[in-house]
């Protein structure tokens, strides 16, 4: 699936545009006295592949329910091509194209994996008969045409996910959050994967935000890497900086000394 | 204009459910003309009513897995401004003198009562769906639960306009088997094209997954208001329907006892499909009109066994139990009736794209 | 300056009973997330417990007609007796259930019960006089209280105050509030389930059985659906008050009481016949503005 003439499943203007981002500032997000993230800022081009790693506990999933609207900031905004949406429900900030997927998948468990993507696509604006026509062709996209009338609930672990990302492109995304999209999968369905989001910037023309834990798909595909820990920014850059930065280094494997002492 | 192929046959497994119950219910009302038992033919409209009500409640409960306790208010609602619009105005000014003078004077033809009494439900509920439906799912029972109490309230003590605890009599009886079947066939109708429109697949997703719904575009409270007034018209029918049956109106008729059938149908039945409500309708009618006979006393050679009053509720209550703890998707377990010709699988896809390789 | 000081005893006494029947269905929905329609019946269950079944208009006693020391334990474990029962029976096959099975099966079982008691009874109310004369009323301080009020408060105050501490420093107590915050991981860390649960339905028991006699004392009038009226009120006062919190539900308790206490007075004579509706349409008011209830915890929130 290359060129569109399809004015909704691809941008409206073209990518790259300077305004055209999705911009993240000052985040807060304080439980009872605990700071599950404290003032992390970063923008996502549209067109980009952007990583987001840090270590368990950092903070990862909260940015993203804070950008998608599952989580109110104590502090902090959220801008939508300059729009500050930070007051919009999560349900409004999909119809306007800033997607997420869930860590758990969540697909709607009744339903075929077509009428799933159904769904998605009558949140972008719809009507019944031209939302189903986009969700086969997703299907086709990612070559899951095959299932289309499987049930949710019965697909196997590495479909699950899949279906997950086709519900999520099935939104017209211009912004698409991804929340650990590889986890579980194994070398072979984690490649496939890889090759599904290498496309997906372009064919979608979109922006995608990627948290991971898995190295080898955050390394394989992103751009550029934002990390943090302890809900605090603590790097960010290309692949192979990020790979060298020190402060990741200790983030991620302790300081010098605690590395020689597991060493020895 | 090339109808792309396929099409007809999708369009046709749509609307089967709603076809093939159509057409059993005919059938069973022409069976019931031809043996010509006005017994058997007052409960099979009775029935007919119930399936209305019950179609009201699936249209929003069915869709959204919300539970809500307010059905009996709306078709309480609606079953007292049919009668307010069809009773002789010289009964009105005596017994029911609160109520303004164009009501009084009103005398309206059966249909035009009943439409404009069904929109003054649907109006109400939607007031009330958008006050209450903001809230959780639990809350929102609970809130609907204070409406349906609040309704009671208000209708049982309010005698100027309602005639209070006494009975209202003389709604014209305009109500047979045919009647009942043509507007269960139209409520039918409501019921299955919201469901497979957008907005009832909308409200479903809601139904599976609301936190995913909502990062998918669904505004849940929208649909759910949506579902929740669609469903009170249905609601209404049902009430007008029951009041101009059984000639007599009272406000105790719409309140915990009806509430309680008509969600026992819908649960017994399958609460996700309309072949659900309608098979639920169709089981807990056939009970309870079983165990209305064993009450009477049943001749077993020289003993007459019988039941003592009261079972009969006990019982459907412990069947609904039963069915709610081994089987809790309901007899239908939310699948409509299959479509029985050949599970063509091209013609389900969507026919535009043609160059699939299996 | 006497009216307003009656009227708030007034108000605080029928909050303490609406208190007392929020906080039996807030122990059970805490932990099961379960709407215990059948409490209205485990009240009506306990006040019925007092006479003999028959049909006729003026019972004859049986619990009671026992001294009030012997009588009041009774009832308590006759309708701890019920509770126990319906979990055993009902609820528990239902755990795991989604939350609108859980609530229609709670309808279904309150439905069973209440036609239960229809059978046995029969359906016309019945006059019943437990020999405490509390009805009649107190002077002291200027002001004529009816004594059962004065009872109904003092008993709310004892009962909170007891569960409180229950809750709080009794190992039992403990397990409950774990149980009822995180249900999974109270299990995992080795709370008994049924141990739990049963002791929640337990203390509900005793709260309804408490609850029956104040309102059998205070109006001699046995019904089917007498705990019905207090149930209802106490539902909505649990969702005020914030569902999954205690504290919550006696507080929503007490405000529905007060609301109900103050329209008695303030409303017109010919809509009094409607103060419930007020009280009910108040309430819907309260979840308008604040949809998550007064007092909100985190067991509410979902979390994404």
């Amino acid at each position: 699936m290359t060129q569109h003439a399809d004015p909704v499943l691809a941008a409206t203007a073209p990518a790259g545009v300077a305004s055209e981002r999705l911009e993240v500032s000052d985040a807060a997000v304080k439980f009872e006295g605990l700071a599950a993230i404290d003032g992390v800022s970063f923008a996502l081009q549209r067109g980009d592949i952007f990583g987001l790693i840090g270590p368990n506990g950092a903070g990862k999933t909260t940015l993203v329910n804070v950008v998608s609207g599952f989580q109110h900031p104590s502090r902090g905004k959220v801008l939508l091509d300059g729009r500050d949406i930070t007051s919009w429900s999560a349900h409004r900030r999909g119809t306007h194209g800033l997607v997420r997927t869930f860590q758990a998948v969540r697909l709607f468990r009744a339903m075929t994996v077509l009428e799933n993507l159904e769904v998605a696509a009558v949140g972008a604006g719809l009507g019944r008969r031209a939302a189903e026509r986009r969700a086969y062709e997703i299907l086709e996209w990612m070559g899951d045409a095959h299932r289309a009338l499987d049930r949710a609930d019965a697909l196997p672990y590495g479909d699950e996910r899949r279906v997950g990302i086709g519900r999520a492109l099935a939104m017209a995304p211009r912004y698409l959050l991804l929340d650990e999209p590889a986890a579980g999968l194994g070398d072979a369905e984690c490649d496939q994967l890889m090759q599904l989001m290498a496309r997906v910037p372009q064919d979608f023309r979109c922006g995608v935000l990627l948290i991971e834990h898995n190295m080898r798909l955050i390394m394989g595909v992103c751009h550029r890497i934002h990390v943090i820990d302890s809900g605090r920014t603590i790097a960010e850059g290309s692949p192979s900086q990020i790979r060298n930065d020190p402060a990741v280094i200790r983030a991620y494997l302790g300081s010098k000394s605690e590395r020689r002492r597991a060493r020895n | 204009m090339r109808v792309p192929e396929g099409s007809i046959e999708r369009g046709l497994r749509r609307v089967w459910p709603l076809v093939s119950l159509s057409v059993i219910l005919t059938a069973v009302v022409l069976l019931s003309d031809v043996l010509g038992e006005p017994l058997l033919k007052r409960t099979i409209a009775e029935a007919l009513i119930k399936l209305i009500a019950v179609v009201g409640i699936y249209i929003f409960m069915g869709n959204s897995g919300v539970l809500a306790f307010s059905n009996a208010t709306f078709m309480m609602i609606a079953a007292y401004a049919s009668a307010w619009m069809t009773l002789l105005p010289s009964l009105k000014r005596f017994s029911m003198p609160g109520l303004p003078g164009f009501l009084i004077a009103a005398h309206l033809a059966p249909l035009p009562a009943l439409l404009l009494a069904a929109l003054l439900t649907t109006l109400v509920a939607f007031l009330i769906g958008a006050a209450i439906l903001r809230l959780s799912g639990i809350a929102a029972s609970i809130a609907s639960f204070a409406v349906l109490a609040i309704g009671y309230t208000v209708y049982d003590n309010w005698e100027s306009v309602t005639m209070g605890t006494s009975s209202v009599i003389g709604l014209p009886m305009y109500v047979n088997t045919h009647v009942a079947l043509a507007w269960a066939i139209v409520s039918m109708g409501i019921a299955l094209l919201y469901q497979v429109s957008r907005l009832g697949l909308a409200l479903r997703a809601s139904r599976e997954d609301e936190a995913a719904a909502r990062a998918y575009g669904v505004n849940v409270y929208y649909q759910r208001i949506v579902a929740f007034t669609l469903g009170a018209f249905v609601l209404g029918i049902g009430g007008v329907l029951q009041g101009h049956f059984l000639g007599i109106l009272t406000v105790e008729a719409f309140y915990l006892q009806l509430t309680f059938i008509t969600i026992a149908m819908l649960v017994v039945g399958g609460q996700a499909s309309l072949t659900g409500a309608v098979v639920g309708v169709f089981v807990v009618s056939l009970v309870t009109e079983v165990f209305r006979q064993l009450e009477k006393g049943v001749q077993l050679g020289d003993l007459t066994a019988q039941v003592p009053l009261g079972a009969e509720e006990v019982i459907l209550g412990i069947i609904m139990l039963l069915i709610l703890i081994y089987r809790p998707q309901g007899l239908m377990r939310g699948r409509e009736i299959p479509w029985p010709f050949g599970k063509s699988v091209a013609a389900t896809l969507p026919t535009l794209t043609r160059r699939v390789a299996p | 300056m006497t009216i307003i000081l009656q009227t708030v005893i007034d108000a605080v006494s029928l909050g303490s009973i609406y208190a007392l029947t929020a906080l039996g269905i807030g122990l059970i929905f805490g932990i099961l997330r379960l709407i215990n329609f059948a409490h209205g019946d485990f009240i009506t269950i306990g006040a019925y417990a007092l006479i003999v079944p028959s049909a006729a208009v003026v019972a004859t006693p049986s619990l009671g007609a026992w001294p009030v020391y012997l009588m009041i334990p009774a009832v308590v474990v006759v309708v701890i007796i019920v509770a126990l029962a319906t979990e055993r029976v009902a609820f528990r096959p239902l755990r795991g259930a989604n939350m609108a099975s859980l609530l229609v099966g709670s309808f279904a079982v309150s439905y069973i019960l209440q036609h239960l008691i229809l059978l046995i009874y029969s359906g016309r109310p019945k006059a019943v006089d437990v020999g405490m004369n509390l009805a009649e009323s107190i002077n002291f301080a200027g002001l004529r209280v009816p004594a059962i009020e004065l009872v109904a408060i003092a008993t709310a105050l004892v009962l909170l105050v007891g569960l409180a501490l229950f809750l709080r420093k009794t190992t039992y107590g403990i397990q409950m509030r774990a149980a009822s915050e995180d249900f999974q991981m109270a299990r995992f860390l080795g709370v008994r389930a049924n141990i739990v649960i049963a002791l929640a339905f337990a203390i509900s028991g005793l709260l309804a059985a408490v609850v029956s006699l104040l309102l059998i004392t205070q109006s001699g009038v046995l019904s089917v659906q007498m705990g019905l009226g207090v149930v209802m009120v106490a539902f909505v006062a649990t969702v005020i008050g914030g569902m999954g919190s205690l504290v919550g539900a006696v507080v929503g308790g007490f405000v529905v009481g007060c609301a109900s206490g103050i329209l008695q007075v303030v409303l017109p004579d010919d809509l009094k016949q409607m103060r419930e509706a007020f009280v009910f349409g108040v309430v819907i008011l309260i979840l308008l503005v604040r949809p998550q209830g007064l007092v909100v915890t985190r067991a509410a929130q979902e979390r994404v």
